[in-house]
């Protein structure tokens, strides 16, 4: 089921000062394939094909490297597949689901299975109302993490400064 | 016989047989079998065989072995754990000195050494560190720290805001690498590729079989291995598998030539104890053969077992002779006596002869003749002082045959044609002459040649890989390594044209692994001092996001970078990395030698022309050229050796017979029928190898007993036809022996079965016709 969708995505790194805030478009082409186009505040398009990650940037040679080695875009990967495309067995096979759901919203809390991913991506939670998802938010082993905002999200105004509490809290949606 | 004499009999069977166990236990214990081919060639003369020698098995191209790891089901995608797997067990492995399997490997660089980053990496050639600069590279960064590549930099980005590790891992990856999948290089069918460099030299089938089952063995001790293929090829696998073959193939048709020849001997003598006692002197010789070469050399070739047991075939006459000379109310020993002069004119003969082996100053060649001689003289000593004692007593008088008495008539009836010699002299000597197809083979890879099919895919491997040339090799000369690193700086520019050109795919200089110490003092001087970079990466910082103080560890590299004693060959050399820079320098007479590897040579005449106008200080080097030189070079050595050890012969027959005439009638039909042998394989298309003239020698060598033993004169009927039946015995014994390695099908074998199997029948006839007639031209 291809979906194309516009998201805002906020990173939270702690070598910067400040988060990182891009926007763009996600392209779901269907089990495995997934496209991702920042369009500001640079450009640059990452495609997945395969086992193997293509990000090019303008102006540079095209930078290739397995997805093995960027967990958080496989991760997106198989959320987007579990949710998308209702692989939700190939979600449960890769990471502990925790769910929970409050009227039209929900929310599930995912943790890597793999030893070996868990040291570098810890947590992964999806927000979503309906049968769409809303928010992907990638927590890592660093403390680092980044929210990903699709839709009708990607539009929200952020609070300034942009913290990583008021971002999640656009995610959960307005207490009832 | 009485009771006591069949006891003392038993008595020192028994002391043999035990005398013979232990020498071979003593001799096994001692014995280390070397299986490097270079003991087998000549000692160079000149730099470039110096250099073949040294490259034909140590060079970092035949060192490689190329290997894919192919799904045995389609459904398998685990290529890339097993390729990491793989690569990562091997990397820590000693038989291993350089495995690449497509992984960036920014740990390549030994910690220690990375502040050095800064002195190895070209970057600061074109551009300061400078505020312009560090703003362009965090600006990158930042982009990366949102980018999926996020997870693989951050590691690094504190201490290497400029990424050079990874521009140095680039640049230290093969030019025209294979397609990536995964992280790990894959071949266009989709398996794993890696690329593996042995410690050990190509040519040493023993030490490569190490590394080889080494490599299986981490393979198959992987998860998931028993779902994929591990195919291995190259120069070095060549050289195992090969020799597997060769053996299995020798071993296979020795085994089916012993039992025929236990075969023909119970039909000749009837009696099961011949088998005993025609074994127990051969046996004797060739321990006593590997005593004695363990004694003088201390360790043994292969190839000196194997040519020494061949060589030792002659000695196979003496328990024959004395088996059909038995006569009824003589003793064994008495009967010997009466051909022992004769046998012990042959044994020294040879021996004499063999000498000359060991003149040629060829290793190998040398063990071989102590292996043969010290063999002989004890074959033909136990075939005197023991066998005649342990001998059955019962035994049939070959001369009571009657079909031997009409084949003796009929032999003595044949018309004498005196002419038929000379006539074959001729037409031998034209043969020679006049054979279309060139008289030696130069290419000794051809006799023992792998198959096409595995060659075909080592080369379509080679080029997925871009893994280096075998053939061809780019030698630069200068006063030292240091110069040479500096000369290989000068030419990369060339060299990059070429590869732009496409003459050849890529060309690894040595500077591409070390710069020299001029360059690096260079790029020193630029590093600006600590104040100077705080200051421009303060300035480069302002409009990006990163924290202050978090690039305190490269300001610490940097300022331990123009601090550093720049960086020798000799420090790189003993790093992690050092083994590559190691391979690709060498010292000769005092002068620093770079070897520089070419992958994907598209047009080498092309390529000769563009090194020729780099000066005299860069040249290309044609391994095949070298070595086809060296072989030609080692062909005359063996031939003076072996016109010597005839010359030799012929002295040594002379010199016992003190009759010139009758030592004519030994050496011509010997002689012509090693020329007739010669002639036939020249015929048949056959070019000439060290192997063909090893197997020469030794018809001649048995040649020489025919002829003897024709020649000598015989009164009484039923002693000729003892002659004569240990004669057939020996003749057809050997045709059907070395007949049946004739019909081997690796071309060594070949050779040698077909050689003697020729010569052999040619020295029986011409002894028939030539020697016999002196008897009656008295």
């Amino acid at each position: 089921m291809p979906a194309d969708t516009v998201y805002a995505e906020v990173r939270f790194v702690h070598m910067l000062r400040r988060p990182i805030l891009l926007r763009g478009e996600l392209h779901y082409g269907g089990a495995g394939q997934l496209g991702k186009r920042v369009d500001a505040p640079y450009q640059e398009t990452t495609t997945i094909a395969g086992a193997d990650v293509r990000v090019q940037r303008e102006g540079k040679n095209e930078r290739t490297f397995s997805l093995e080695r960027a967990p958080e875009l496989g991760a997106l990967l198989s959320g987007f597949s579990a949710l998308l495309g209702g692989d939700a067995q190939a979600l449960n096979r890769d990471f502990s689901v925790e769910a929970t759901r409050r009227g039209e919203s929900w929310q599930l809390k995912l943790t890597p299975r793999s030893a070996a991913l868990v040291k570098q991506l810890s947590t992964m939670i999806v927000d979503g109302r309906g049968n769409e998802p809303s928010c992907f938010t990638l927590r890592e082993a660093d403390g680092d993490s980044s929210t990903m905002l699709l839709g009708s999200l990607a539009q929200a105004k952020f609070g300034d400064p942009l913290t990583r509490e008021s971002v999640e809290k656009l995610c959960v949606g307005p207490t009832p | 016989m009485s009771r006591g004499a069949i006891a003392n009999r038993w008595l020192l069977l028994g002391a043999w047989i035990f005398a013979l166990a232990a020498l071979g236990f003593v001799v096994q214990r001692s014995l280390v079998v070397t299986s490097d081919l270079r003991a087998f060639m000549p000692p160079p003369r000149n730099t470039d065989q110096k250099l073949l020698l040294d490259q034909i098995g140590e060079g970092p191209a035949s060192r490689l072995l190329l290997l894919e790891i192919a799904a045995k089901q389609e459904s398998f995608e685990h290529f890339a754990e097993l390729s990491r797997g793989l690569a990562q067990a091997l990397r820590g492995d000693p038989h291993f000195t350089r495995v690449l399997n497509g992984e960036v490997d920014l740990t390549a660089l030994d910690p220690a050494l990375l502040p050095y980053r800064y002195l190895l990496s070209p970057t600061l050639d074109a551009q300061p560190l400078d505020a312009d600069f560090l703003r362009d590279e965090l600006h990158q960064r930042v982009e990366d720290l949102a980018s999926p590549a996020a997870g693989m930099l951050k590691p690094w980005l504190a201490r290497d805001p400029t990424l050079e590790m990874l521009k140095l891992a680039q640049r230290w990856t093969p030019a025209k690498a294979p397609q990536m999948r995964d992280g790990v290089w894959v071949a266009p069918d989709g398996g794993a590729l890696l690329l593996v460099e042995t410690a050990a030299p190509a040519f040493d089938p023993a030490a490569q079989g190490a590394a080889i089952d080494a490599l299986r063995a981490k393979f198959d001790a992987l998860a998931d291995s028993k779902q994929a293929h591990l195919e291995i090829s190259g120069p070095g696998y060549f050289s195992v598998l090969v020799n597997a073959n060769t053996r299995a193939e020798a071993e296979w048709l020795s085994a089916i030539g012993t039992l025929a020849f236990a075969v023909l001997l119970l039909l000749a003598y009837r009696h099961p104890g011949v088998l005993l006692s025609a074994a127990l002197p051969i046996a004797s010789g060739a321990l006593a053969g590997i005593a004695a070469t363990v004694f003088v050399f201390g360790p043994i070739h292969g190839i000196t077992l194997a040519f020494g047991f061949t060589l030792l075939g002659v000695a196979q006459e003496y328990p024959l002779r004395l088996l059909s000379h038995r006569r009824a109310g003589v003793s064994a020993q008495e009967s010997l006596a009466g051909v022992w002069s004769l046998l012990r004119l042959a044994i020294a003969s040879a021996c004499i002869a063999y000498l000359a082996f060991f003149a040629s100053g060829v290793t190998g060649l040398q063990q071989l003749a102590v292996f043969t001689i010290a063999g002989l003289i004890v074959a033909g000593f136990v075939t005197r002082a023991l066998l005649p004692a342990v001998l059955p007593e019962r035994f049939t008088d070959v001369a009571d045959s009657a079909w031997l008495e009409k084949l003796r008539i009929t032999l003595d009836a044949a018309p004498r044609l005196r002419v038929l010699p000379w006539l074959l002299l001729v037409l031998a000597c034209a043969a020679i002459g006049f054979a279309p197809t060139p008289l030696w083979q130069n290419d000794l890879a051809a006799l023992t040649p792998v198959p096409p099919q595995l060659l075909q895919r080592e080369g379509e491997l080679r080029a997925a890989l871009g893994a280096p040339d075998v053939r061809y090799l780019l030698l630069l000369d200068a006063a030292d390594a240091d110069g040479v690193l500096a000369l290989s700086e000068k030419i990369s520019p060339r060299v990059e044209k070429w590869i732009a050109d496409k003459l050849v795919d890529d060309v690894e200089l040595p500077s591409r692994w070390l710069p020299s110490l001029g360059t690096q003092t260079a790029r020193q001087a630029k590093l600006p001092d600590r104040v100077t970079l705080q200051a421009a990466l303060d300035h480069a910082s302002q409009d990006s996001e990163f924290q202050p103080d978090l690039f305190v560890p490269f300001l610490d590299d940097v300022e331990a970078a123009r601090k550093l004693p720049p960086l020798t060959p000799k420090t790189f050399g003993a790093s992690l990395l050092g083994a590559r820079l190691n391979a690709m320098l060498a010292e000769r007479d005092g002068r620093g030698l770079g070897l520089a590897t070419l992958s994907g040579v598209h047009d080498a005449d092309a390529l000769a022309k563009a090194v020729a106008q780099l000066g005299d200080n860069v040249r290309l080097l044609d391994l095949k050229g070298a070595s086809e030189s060296l072989v030609a070079d080692y062909r005359a050595r063996i031939g003076i050796a072996l016109l010597v050890a005839l010359a030799l012969l012929a002295v040594a027959v002379a010199l016992a017979f003190r009759d010139l005439r009758r030592a004519w009638h030994v050496i011509a039909p010997m002689s012509l029928a090693t020329l007739l042998a010669l002639a036939m394989l020249r015929l048949g298309g056959v070019s000439l190898s060290l192997f063909h003239l090893v197997a020469l020698t030794l018809a001649a060598g048995l040649g020489l007993h025919y002829a003897l033993f024709f020649e000598r004169r015989v009164d009484d009927p039923a002693e000729a036809r003892r002659t004569l039946h240990a004669t057939l015995v020996c003749v057809v014994s050997a045709v059907f022996v070395f007949g049946l390695l004739a019909t081997s099908s690796v071309p060594v074998l070949r050779a040698i079965g077909l050689t003697v199997a020729l010569g052999v029948a040619f020295h029986f006839c011409l002894s028939t016709i030539m020697a016999r007639n002196s008897q009656h031209d008295r």
